[in-house]
C-alpha cells in the first residue's frame, strides 16, 4: 500500500495549491472545446497550450496539460451524438450509435451514458497507472513489429460488425479506405506512392477525409430535407441516464475499460482504435447485437470508455518508460522534460512525491470532467433547437476551418469537400462510412507492421505462428471474419431467417 | 528630342526613387510582424526549437516572430513554402538537414541554393546505442560481431531516406560492414523496439535515448561527431576509434535565397543576440538539446558541405533521382 500513502500525500500536495487545480480545470475545459470541434485534436490543443506552461510550476502545467488532453479525448463525443460530427477519430465510432439515439430523441441519455462512461474508462486508467504501472509497464516491450500488425489485423475485421445494413457494402467501403490508405509516402521504402506529385499527399490526409465523410456529408444531406429544424427537435430529456439502464451497461463499461487500458500501453496505438475495438466487443457480447448500429446506448458506453480508458495507458509507458505510445504523449514527454523531469525509469525513484501529486491532480481532472461535462451537456444540447438554416452553414463553416487548422493547408479543405461529397451519395445508396475511417487508421498500420516484422525475421514469415501474441490475435481476428458467416450459415439450414448479421436488407 | 530626355529623366527619376524606397524599406526592417514557418508539427523537437528562438527574439527584433507550422511531406511542404516566400524577410523558416536530403531523392522542388543561410541554432549527431545487457561493451565489438554475422545486425532508424537511416548507412559504407536496416516511424517508435530486444541497435541522437542511458536500460556505444557529447562524455566519438564519420542533423533560420542584404543582416544579429541569450539555451539545455550556433557564412558552408556528402551516399544507395 505503498502507493496509497504516496497517493495520499499528493492528494495534500495538491489541495494546497489552489492554482493548480483552477488550471487543470481551465484545461479539462478547454479539451472538451477542442474535442468538440472537428480538426481541433487533443494532440494540437496540448502543443499550443505547451509554450503557455513553460512559466508555471510542473504541477500546474502538467495537469493542465492533463486536462486539455482528457478533455479533448471525451469532447469529441458530444458533436458526435448532437450532430454526426466526431471532433476525434475516436468519437467517429461514438456517432455510429450516438447519432442514432438523437434520431430517436434520446439525445441526453446518450450524451449522459457518454460523460459518465468516458469518467469511469478515464478514472479506471488513472487507478491502474498509480497501482500497477510498473507491472504493466513491460508488456508495452512485448509488442513489436508483429503483434502491431496482428492487431491492426483484428481491427479490420471489425468492419464485419460496423457495416450496418449490408455487410457487402461495408466491405466494399472497407476496401475502398484501404485503397485510399496506400497514398502517401511508402512507410518503408521512403517513396512516395499515387500522389501524382502533390507533396501534400505524402501522409494519407486521415482527419480532412473524416470530417468531410461524416460532417459535411451530413450538412449536405440536412440541405435537401425541406424542414426548418432538425427532426429530433424535441427537449433533450432527461441527462443522467436511469441507474435501472446504467446498471445494465456497467459490464461493457468495465470490458471496455480494460480494452482501453490495454490498447493504450501498446505503443502505436491510440484511442480512436480502442474506441472501434470496444465497440466490436460490446457488440460481440450483447444479447441483442442486432441493435448495435440503430442506436444503443451500450455502442456509446463502450466507445467512450474504451477511448478515454487509453489515457492512462498512454501516459504509463510514456512515464515509466519514457516512450510515448502516442501522439499526445509525445509532446506531454516534451513539457515534461521542459519541466526538469526526465520521464523513464528514473522518474519514480527520484521525482516520487510530484508523480504522485500528478496522479491525484489527474484524479481531479476527470472529475472535474464529469461535473464540467454533466453541468454543460443541457446547454449545449440546445444546439438541436438551432433552426437549419443556420446551423448547417456552421456545421460547413466549423468543417473547413477545423480542417484548415490541422496543417494550415488549403489543399486539405479540397479533400475534405471531396469526402464530403462522397460521403453523401454513399449515405444516398447506404454505404456506411465508418468501415472506411476504420480502413484508414488500420490500413497503414498493418502495412507498415507487416513489412518491418519480415525484415525484422530477415525475410521469414514465422512470426505469424510462432509469437504467442500475434498468433492470437490473428486467431481472433479469422474467428470474428468467419463466425458470423458460420452463424447466418446455420441459421439458414435451421429454415430461421435472420442471425445477428443479416448480410443484405 | 527635349521631350523624350524629360520622359527618360522622368523614368530615371522614379525608378532611383523606388529603389531608394525599397532600401528605406529594407533598412527599416521589420516594420510588421514575421511569420516563422516550421516544417514539422507542433510539440515537436524543430518546433520547441523554433518556438524558444522566436521567444527569444522578443529583445532584439522591434517586432515579434510567430510560429507558423507547415507539415507534411516528411519536411518538404514547409522548405517548400519558405523557398517559394517573397523575399522581404516576413517569412522566415526553421530549416533542417532535410534541406540538403529531399532534394536528391526526387521529392522537393527545392535545392540547398535556394536558402540564403541566417544561423545554425541546434546540432545533434547520431550515435550508435544497444541494450544495456547486449555482449558489446565497445563499438569495435559490436563492429566486429557485425563483420562476422554480416546482414544480422538489426539498426533501426527514424524512417527510410531520414538523417539516422543515412548515418547507418553511412557507417556500413565507411566499415565495409552490412547491417540490417528496420525503419521506424520516427525515433521513439525504434527506441522502443530496442527495449524490447527486438532489434539490436538504434542510430538516433544521443538526446533521443538519454533517459534510457540514464536509467540504466541502455547504453550508447559511440558517437558520430567530431567532439564528445557534453551530456556523455564518457561516451567515445567514432574518429577516436579509426572511423573519420560524422553524421548529424541540425536546426537553423533560413530565408529564401534573394532576400535583400540589409534584410539578411538584420536577421543575422538579432539570431546571434537570440542564440546567445542564456533563457534559449537553458531551454536547449532542458530539452537535452546541443546549442550549436554557427553564423550565416559558416552554416551555409556546412550545408554545402552535408549536401555534397549526401548526394554521394544517396547515390552509391542507388536512392537518388
Amino acid at each position: 500500500m505503498h502507493e496509497f500513502g504516496m497517493l495520499m500525500n499528493g492528494v495534500a500536495t495538491l489541495a494546497a495549491n489552489p492554482m493548480a487545480l483552477l488550471l487543470s480545470l481551465v484545461g479539462v475545459a478547454l479539451g472538451i472545446v477542442i474535442g468538440a470541434l472537428p480538426g481541433l485534436t487533443a494532440t494540437m490543443g496540448v502543443a499550443i497550450l505547451l509554450p503557455f506552461t513553460f512559466g508555471m510550476d510542473p504541477v500546474s502545467g502538467l495537469l493542465m496539460i492533463s486536462g486539455v488532453f482528457f478533455g479533448g479525448v471525451y469532447g469529441g463525443s458530444v458533436t458526435a451524438i448532437l450532430l454526426k460530427i466526431p471532433g476525434t477519430p475516436a468519437a467517429a465510432a461514438t456517432a455510429m450509435d450516438g447519432f442514432e439515439l438523437t434520431k430517436k430523441g434520446m439525445a441526453g441519455v446518450a450524451l449522459g451514458t457518454a460523460t459518465l462512461s468516458s469518467f469511469l474508462g478515464g478514472m479506471a486508467s488513472i487507478l491502474v497507472l498509480i497501482f500497477l504501472a510498473p507491472v504493466l509497464a513491460g508488456f508495452a516491450l512485448e509488442f513489436s513489429a508483429s503483434e502491431s500488425f496482428a492487431l491492426a489485423v483484428f481491427g479490420l475485421s471489425i468492419i464485419a460488425s460496423i457495416s450496418g445494413k449490408s455487410v457487402v457494402k461495408g466491405l466494399i467501403a472497407g476496401f475502398l479506405g484501404l485503397l485510399i490508405a496506400t497514398v502517401g509516402m511508402d512507410p518503408m521504402g521512403g517513396f512516395p506512392r499515387f500522389t501524382g506529385g502533390y507533396t501534400e499527399l505524402f501522409n494519407v490526409p486521415f482527419i480532412p477525409v473524416m470530417i468531410g465523410l461524416f460532417a459535411a456529408a451530413e450538412a449536405f444531406k440536412s440541405m435537401e430535407d425541406p424542414k426548418v429544424r432538425l427532426g429530433m427537435a424535441a427537449a433533450l430529456g432527461r441527462i443522467i441516464p436511469p441507474w435501472a439502464t446504467y446498471k445494465s451497461l456497467l459490464g461493457v463499461v468495465s470490458r471496455s475499460s480494460i480494452l482501453g487500458i490495454v490498447i493504450g500501453i501498446i505503443p502505436g496505438a491510440g484511442s480512436d482504435i480502442a474506441a472501434y475495438v470496444a465497440y466490436n466487443e460490446a457488440r460481440r457480447f450483447s444479447k441483442t447485437p442486432e441493435n448495435y448500429g440503430k442506436g444503443e446506448l451500450g455502442g456509446v458506453a463502450a466507445c467512450e470508455a474504451g477511448a478515454n480508458g487509453c489515457t492512462g495507458g498512454a501516459l504509463l509507458t510514456m512515464l515509466t518508460l519514457g516512450i510515448p505510445g502516442d501522439a499526445v504523449t509525445a509532446v506531454m514527454l516534451g513539457a515534461l522534460t521542459l519541466q526538469g523531469l526526465q520521464p523513464g525509469p528514473l522518474l519514480f525513484k527520484e521525482h516520487g512525491d510530484l508523480v504522485f501529486t500528478l496522479f491525484a491532480g489527474m484524479i481531479f481532472c476527470y472529475v472535474g470532467m464529469l461535473v464540467l461535462g454533466l453541468g454543460s451537456l443541457r446547454f449545449m444540447g440546445r444546439i438541436l433547437q438551432m433552426p437549419k438554416s443556420v446551423l448547417t452553414p456552421v456545421i460547413l463553416a466549423l468543417c473547413v476551418v477545423g480542417t484548415y487548422a490541422i496543417n494550415n493547408s488549403l489543399f486539405d479543405i479540397g479533400i475534405m469537400l471531396a469526402a464530403g461529397v462522397a460521403g453523401y451519395f454513399m449515405q444516398k445508396w447506404d454505404f456506411p462510412a465508418s468501415p472506411v475511417v476504420l480502413a484508414l487508421i488500420m490500413g497503414p498500420m498493418a502495412e507498415a507492421n507487416f513489412r518491418r516484422a519480415l525484415s525484422l525475421s530477415g525475410g521469414s514469415y514465422d512470426f505469424l505462428y510462432s509469437r504467442p501474441i500475434t498468433a492470437v490475435l490473428l486467431t481472433v481476428a479469422i474467428l470474428t471474419m468467419l463466425l458470423p458467416l458460420v452463424k447466418r450459415w446455420r441459421a439458414e439450414r435451421a429454415g430461421v431467417s435472420g442471425g445477428p448479421v443479416k448480410a443484405t436488407k | 528630342m527635349k521631350g523624350y530626355r524629360l520622359l527618360t529623366g522622368a523614368v530615371v527619376g522614379v525608378l532611383a526613387t523606388a529603389s531608394l524606397i525599397a532600401g528605406a524599406q529594407a533598412a527599416d526592417y521589420p516594420t510588421k510582424p514575421i511569420e516563422l514557418i516550421v516544417p514539422y508539427a507542433a510539440g515537436g523537437g524543430t518546433d520547441l526549437v523554433a518556438r524558444a528562438y522566436a521567444d527569444a527574439t522578443k529583445k532584439h527584433l522591434p517586432q515579434a516572430m510567430g510560429v507558423v507550422n507547415k507539415t507534411g511531406g516528411g519536411g518538404a511542404v514547409g522548405l517548400t513554402e519558405i523557398m517559394a516566400a517573397r523575399a522581404d524577410g516576413y517569412k522566415v523558416g526553421m530549416g533542417t538537414v532535410e534541406i540538403t536530403l529531399l532534394p536528391h531523392m526526387g521529392v522537393a522542388r527545392f535545392s540547398v541554393d535556394d536558402f540564403t543561410p541566417i544561423a545554425r541554432l541546434n546540432a545533434e549527431p547520431s550515435a550508435i546505442t544497444v541494450k544495456a545487457d547486449a555482449p558489446w561493451k565497445t563499438i569495435e565489438e559490436f563492429l566486429a560481431d557485425a563483420k562476422a554475422n554480416p546482414g544480422k545486425v538489426r539498426i533501426g532508424n527514424s524512417g527510410t531516406g531520414a538523417i539516422w537511416h543515412l548515418a547507418a548507412e553511412a557507417l556500413q559504407n565507411k566499415t565495409g560492414l552490412t547491417f540490417n536496416h528496420i525503419p521506424f516511424d520516427g525515433a521513439n517508435p525504434a527506441v522502443t523496439s530496442l527495449l524490447g530486444g527486438h532489434i539490436e541497435a538504434v542510430s538516433v541522437s544521443p538526446a533521443e535515448v538519454s533517459s534510457q542511458v540514464a536509467g540504466g536500460q541502455l547504453r550508447m556505444l559511440a558517437v558520430m561527431a567530431d567532439e564528445r557529447s557534453k551530456a556523455f562524455p564518457d561516451v567515445p566519438t567514432l574518429k577516436e576509434k579509426g572511423i573519420d564519420l560524422s553524421v548529424a542533423t541540425w536546426r537553423g533560420i533560413v530565408v529564401p535565397k534573394k532576400t535583400p542584404a540589409p534584410v539578411v543582416e538584420t536577421l543575422r544579429k538579432a539570431s546571434k543576440a537570440a542564440a546567445e541569450e542564456p533563457a534559449f539555451r537553458e531551454q536547449l539545455a532542458k530539452m537535452n538539446l546541443t546549442w550549436a550556433y554557427a553564423d550565416g557564412p559558416e552554416f551555409g558552408a556546412a550545408m554545402q558541405k552535408d549536401n555534397a556528402f549526401f548526394k554521394d551516399l544517396m547515390t552509391k544507395l542507388g536512392m537518388a533521382k
